[in-house]
């Protein structure tokens, strides 16, 4: 039982870590970013690299992937996602999958395709209401609510902050008041890269790391934004640990179907709650 | 005279495209063409969608993994017969449009995109795990059907003629479809659906029509691609492999029949030949894909046809001149 909730509420802080990059850009841009997956991927992927190759513990490489996915995302917003600004979103899904793509396969030219396995940075166990859990969950469940409360600073107490959700909510009025909004949206995109390298850093030790990963998780942060609500901040966080612990309470009666569950809900949503998109 | 000439060629499109495929045939060999026509049938059914309709779907490869995957097991539960496992295809491809329709069709772009993904992937886990008893799991399944007259569908060459036969049917069946004022009404949906409600036209309807024709069609594909392979695998229900029909889509230009069978073939051909000179093809085909999308929206077949009407308009402005000076 109390395994189930903490694997429910690490997986949901790590859906939260990712989602929320996906949220912004979808409130902010009106872009469903599939680039976001390779963001994810090549955090994990610098990750794993500077383990073996540079000597350095797990949080200095920690900190290397986070960083190094800045010029990247960079690269991504200026050359893709600002041309796309206003243009129908079929482009938009296209053009990012295309960037997906791309980078998956410079992934495997760089890497190969062979997952690489990782260890738990922190191999300690609690024993926490008769059960043995990894102190590693219990960092993860920990990150994720102390971003939620950074997040909830940025957005509610600092400027650059408060321009992003006004400009969430209403684009030209933000604008008309002298702010270039996309310079500011710009560096929403990059904190969103950021988080996802973030979340794919947290997640390798718990599965492996392959150039695919971030296609499966990719599709359900999709489904934790949209059951959050596009662009709601405080919505993908209540979202994206339902959603985790709907997986965690499937999976522990048919391993097979968690994923799967995730889907069904975000279809019942959707039923009930179609979005205007 | 070239006015006279595009008319006569529109008027026998139909055998044009059968003989270009005839024409195909020796050159790729004829297991490939038979592969390129089913899988134009699959871009035709996935264009009525994206091209006429507007709606990107993400996650078409459901539709045909239905299709897939109804047809051989009717072939091995329910009886030998392959037209009956078609038949059984195709409703069953119906049926899915009917019940997931009335959630899919009301959402638009994003959302449409995505919940279309979202039911893929519950409908891989249903084949690869959920019904694996019957369905063969990842291991997947080999389909054998009777021979039926002179249908034996175990010789390539009848499978040749029977998918273009088909492949004609439903080229003619789309253009039908789009010629129409139902083709008329979709594209209305697709630039302005308010304005189609406002004149009266009930869209929902139309559009449930459009997605169930082409869920139906998607899965016809599917199981022809079965009587082609005589095997199933979950990766005719993969929803990573949605992206090729967009592709396919895309390169020929959207939005027009010729464009979907230009794109069919554009694509299986970068598929089929490409790997064996490019390792990195995947690369080769984010790269063409964002080129296309920022570059050449209008893809293979739309710049034909805006070739053709650049030789047309001379000659239509050199006609009222030839008036004036008798």
């Amino acid at each position: 039982m109390i395994s189930t909730l903490a694997y429910g509420l690490t997986v949901g802080g790590i859906f939260y870590i990712i989602s929320i990059g996906l949220s912004l850009t979808f409130g902010t841009m009106r872009i469903v970013n599939f680039a976001h997956a390779l963001v994810y991927t090549l955090g994990a992927y610098i990750l794993a690299a500077s383990l073996q190759n540079l000597g350095v513990g797990f949080f200095v490489s920690a900190i290397i992937a986070v960083i190094a996915v800045i010029p990247i995302s960079y690269l991504i917003e200026r050359f893709v996602i600002r041309r796309l600004y206003g243009e129908s979103v079929d482009y938009a899904i296209i053009a990012t999958y295309a960037v997906l793509l791309i980078g998956v396969d410079a992934i495997k030219w760089i890497w190969g395709a062979i997952p690489i396995p990782l260890s738990d940075p922190i191999s300690a166990t609690v024993a926490l209401g008769g059960v043995q859990l990894p102190v590693y969950r219990l960092v993860i469940i920990l990150i994720s609510l102390l971003i939620f409360a950074g997040l909830e600073i940025f957005f509610g107490r600092t400027v650059m902050g408060k321009i992003i959700v006004a400009g969430l909510e209403d684009k030209e009025a933000v604008a008309s008041l002298g702010i270039s909004v996309d310079k500011y949206f710009a560096a929403a995109f990059t904190l969103g890269s950021c988080l996802a390298a973030l979340g794919g850093v947290l997640y390798a030790p718990i599965t492996a790391v392959n150039p695919y990963m971030g296609f499966q998780v990719l599709l359900i942060c999709f489904a934790v934004v949209i059951v959050g609500g596009l662009g709601s901040i405080r919505g993908t966080f209540v979202a994206a640990f339902a959603l985790g612990m709907v997986m965690s309470i499937t999976g522990r009666f048919y391993g097979p179907a968690a994923d799967t569950m995730v889907f069904v809900v975000m279809g019942i949503v959707l039923i009930f709650k179609p979005i205007e998109a | 005279m070239l006015n006279s000439t595009l008319t006569l060629l529109r008027k026998f499109d139909v055998l044009i495209i059968a003989g270009l495929f005839l024409l195909l045939t020796p050159i790729i060999s004829m297991d490939r063409s038979i592969d390129f026509m089913i899988f134009c049938i699959f871009v035709l059914a996935y264009d009525l969608l994206y091209g006429y309709m507007g709606r990107l779907s993400f996650g078409h490869m459901l539709y045909l993994g239905v299709g897939a995957y109804a047809f051989t097991l009717s072939g091995a539960y329910l009886s030998g017969n392959p037209f009956l496992a078609l038949l059984i295809a195709v409703a069953s491809g119906a049926v899915v449009g009917l019940i997931l329709g009335p959630i899919i069709v009301r959402t638009t772009g994003a959302c449409f995109a995505l919940i279309n993904l979202a039911f893929n992937q519950v409908g891989l886990f249903l084949a690869m795990v959920a019904f694996a008893p019957w369905t063969g799991g990842e291991d997947g399944m080999s389909a054998v059907f009777n021979k039926v007259w002179i249908f034996d569908f175990s010789k390539h060459t009848v499978v040749f003629y029977f998918s273009l036969v088909c492949l004609i049917l439903v080229v003619w069946l789309v253009r039908r479809l789009t010629g129409s004022l139902f083709g008329i009404l979709l594209r209305g949906i697709k630039e302005n659906e308010t304005r189609v409600q406002f004149l009266g036209y009930n869209t929902f309807a139309v559009k449930m029509v459009a997605f169930i024709v082409s869920t139906s069609l998607s899965a016809f594909a599917g199981a022809l691609f079965i009587l082609n392979y005589s095997y199933v695998t979950t990766s005719f229900i993969d929803p990573l492999r949605s992206v090729e029909v967009i592709f396919a889509s895309l390169i020929g230009g959207a939005g027009s029949v010729y464009g979907a069978l230009v794109g069919g073939v554009c694509y299986k051909l970068i598929s089929n030949y490409l790997p064996n000179y490019i390792q990195r093809w995947e690369m080769f085909l984010g790269a063409v894909m964002l080129l296309l999308v920022f570059k050449f929206r209008a893809g293979v077949w739309g710049y034909v046809v805006s070739a053709l009407k650049r030789y047309e308009q001379p000659a239509e402005e050199s006609k009222p001149h030839s008036e004036v000076s008798r």
